[in-house]
């Protein structure tokens, strides 16, 4: 892929072969009676890295996640972990350390006894312990609430000091269940970023489960896309986004518009596609495709262009406008084509007045360049 | 973000709304609700409790009622509170007998509810961990015994517990012993009484505070590397507490003053402060001295019952 790659440019050690991934789970499957929550997974986790489990509910994430922590054992399969089979391990001896969704802070015991306590259970030295409590603490910017119970404390800071306890131990792994999940959105935003920083401070491997795709592109190096207990793609946030590999993945992170159609020339780095409505895409040809093959055109919002005056080329669609939502950073229209279909385009407003002057029922010209999509054959 | 409006209403009260409450067809339900219970326990408890202390302050007497003074015809009012006096209080002072009884009922109220404890901690966390389809099966099982009379299912202890009842047949018939073992009319039968009929009592409020428990927190303790074990006592028990300390008072307190059990049960030797009440009433018909000892009974318990209030405001 062009430049797709990690944010982080100096980190990618999953594409190189030479490194050993840290954790591995190999053909995990997990049943609960006849649901299969797991199905033959396997995947691979480097040090380091921050890992995003990104899926809907039920999708398997947060077992997955369960049996790393050793809530649940695999069905069949093996989870081994630097080198380690985790096979008959109880949770309580695991390298691993888990933040709830709920946080599970314990109601009886100050912020101070809740970070302590897994200190405790190593029966480290009291000294040693108060400074761990105190460095980790200030890690989070709670060192003023220690000496306070729970409930006299915001979801904000119960969060962080989940985020303390967990970390407390130095865990060879972090997993992190919907992290942000509790906390409002503008909170979320802050606490993102403080969490990646986190990250980046400590270089203890994280595995976050979530359902909140921006949360996963934001704070991952990779994402694994799951649904019905298997993985669909592992790969990087911009990856994930630029260059899904099948329509799930394409719709699940991200808006996009997606035209079914059959190849009708596949030509040099050309193809062409007749869409079910009867509209030709040119587009670049990067997957291999066969002339009468039935694909996808996928193609994110933002990558089209809308104007208000007929456009002259190839890959211009005409119709109406049917819908407009204003967001403030960008403009979102619906755009209905004569050709009955509904095509999303996002324009983004760089100026403060908008020199298109478009409004509901005006007539509309949408286009877009021949590597703004994505031919899929899945 | 939804919720914070509501709460804001509710905590800064509104007068307005208040007021308007008062008068509105819902304040007057609310008073109706409220009301009902409390002239129930000013009739039925203050009311005679009252008389039951002003007749400890009487002085025994050959009449109806057995003491005296009555305030009968108005004029005698005045004379009749001048012979007012704490001689009973001083005389169950003097008495080793009250003394005992008072002694001796704590004991066994004490260590019936430790029993009682012992046995309904672990029947509320089996509750709690039964799969959820169960639990109110078992809840139902743990209050059946209720729909019985509390007094014929003690009757029934006897049977059970008699030299020839149906434990000394079960046991001589497997042959564990030869001859029949004596449990009735000792402080033994008084301690099964007590936890058998207790049981309930103490069992539903710690089932009631382990159902409420997060699982999550045991998990949680494990991830943090406390094995099973070590996670019940130091987050399973203690969050339990509360229901722990509700059960222990609900069994103590009425367990402290109860007279069926150890009058069925207990036989005569065994002379708990509820039989030492009913034998100045019934057989020494000295009404003042009875009241006394009730009265002082009270106050004995008063303590406990504070402190369990309080105990019961602080976690509401």
């Amino acid at each position: 892929m062009k430049s797709l790659g990690s944010i982080r440019r100096d980190f990618a050690p999953w594409i190189d072969p030479a490194s050993t991934p840290f954790l591995r789970f190999e053909g995990v499957t997990k049943r609960f009676g006849d649901f299969e929550a797991v199905d033959d997974l396997s995947l691979s986790i480097f040090e380091s890295e921050f890992f995003a489990l990104l899926g809907a509910s039920g999708c398997g994430k947060s077992t997955l996640l369960r049996m790393l922590a050793g809530f649940e054992m695999p069905t069949s399969g093996r989870i081994v972990l630097d080198g380690e089979d985790m096979a008959g391990i109880p949770p309580y001896r695991r390298p691993v350390n888990m933040m709830f969704q709920s946080y599970a802070l314990f109601p009886h015991m100050s912020v101070e006894k809740n970070v302590a306590f897994g200190l405790k259970q190593e029966r480290m030295a009291k000294g040693e312990m108060a400074d761990r409590v105190e460095q980790v603490l200030k890690l989070v910017k709670l060192e003023d609430y220690a000496k306070r119970k729970p409930e006299q404390l915001s979801g904000g800071q119960r969060q962080r000091v989940a985020l303390a306890r967990s970390l407390a131990k130095r865990p060879k792994v972090l997993l992190l269940d919907e992290p942000l999940g509790a906390l409002d959105k503008k909170l979320r935003e802050e606490t993102q970023f403080e969490l990646a920083d986190l990250q980046y401070q400590l270089h203890t491997t994280f595995i976050m489960v979530t359902h909140d795709q921006e949360e996963a592109m934001t704070l991952a190096d990779r994402i694994a896309v799951m649904d019905k207990g298997r993985i669909l793609q592992v790969a990087t946030p911009a990856e994930i986004y630029e260059a899904p590999n099948s329509r799930f993945v394409a719709d699940f992170v991200g808006n996009v518009n997606v035209f079914e159609g059959t190849v009708r020339s596949a030509t040099g780095d050309r193809v062409t596609i007749e869409t079910s409505g009867g509209f030709d895409i040119v587009a670049e040809r990067d997957v291999p495709v066969e002339t009468g093959q039935k694909v996808s055109y996928v193609l994110r919002p933002e990558k089209l262009k809308i104007a208000a005056e007929p456009i002259s080329g190839p890959n211009v669609m005409e119709g109406e406008v049917w819908d407009i939502a204003y967001f403030g950073p960008v403009t979102s229209f619906h755009i209905r084509l004569d050709t009955g279909e509904i095509v999303k385009v996002a324009m983004v407003n760089a100026t403060r007045q908008s020199p298109l002057q478009l409004t509901w029922h005006d007539r509309a010209f949408v286009t877009f360049d021949e590597d703004a999509g994505l031919v899929l054959t899945q | 973000m939804g919720a914070e409006p509501a709460i804001d209403r509710k905590r800064s009260g509104d007068p307005g709304t208040r007021r308007k409450c008062g008068f509105g067809s819902r304040g007057l339900f609310r008073r109706i609700v409220i009301g009902v219970p409390y002239f129930w326990l000013v009739a039925l408890f203050l009311v005679p409790f009252l008389i039951v202390v002003k007749i400890s302050l009487s002085q025994t007497a050959v009449a109806m009622p057995p003491y005296l003074p009555t305030f009968g015809d108005p004029s005698t009012w005045w004379s009749g509170l001048q012979q007012f006096s704490f001689d009973n209080y001083v005389w169950i002072s003097s008495d080793d007998l009250y003394f005992n009884a008072y002694v001796l009922s704590l004991a066994i109220a004490a260590a019936s509810t430790v029993l009682t404890l012992l046995i309904a901690y672990p029947l509320a966390y089996g509750m709690a961990k039964a799969p959820p389809a169960w639990r109110t099966t078992l809840v139902m099982l743990v209050i059946l015994p209720f729909w019985t009379s509390f007094l014929i299912r003690v009757y029934a202890w006897i049977a059970i517990l008699k030299p020839e009842g149906l434990l000394n047949q079960l046991l001589i018939s497997i042959g564990l012993i030869s001859e029949p073992l004596v449990i009735l009319n000792t402080p033994t039968a008084i301690f099964i009484g007590i936890v058998y009929s207790y049981l309930p009592f103490m069992t539903l409020p710690i089932y009631a505070s382990l159902d409420r428990m997060d699982q999550s927190l045991i998990e949680a303790a494990a991830d943090l590397g406390s094995p099973p074990l070590k996670s019940f006592w130091t987050i399973t028990f203690p969050l339990s507490l509360p229901g722990v300390v509700a059960g222990c008072f609900l069994v103590f307190i009425p367990a402290a003053g109860e007279f069926v059990i150890p009058d069925l049960l207990g036989g005569s030797r065994t002379l708990m402060i509820g039989k030492t009440v009913w034998l100045e009433f019934f057989t020494n018909r000295d009404w003042p001295v009875a009241s006394a000892v009730a009265v002082v009974l009270v106050a004995i318990l008063v303590v406990p019952i504070v402190v369990f209030q309080r105990q019961q405001a602080r976690i509401g």
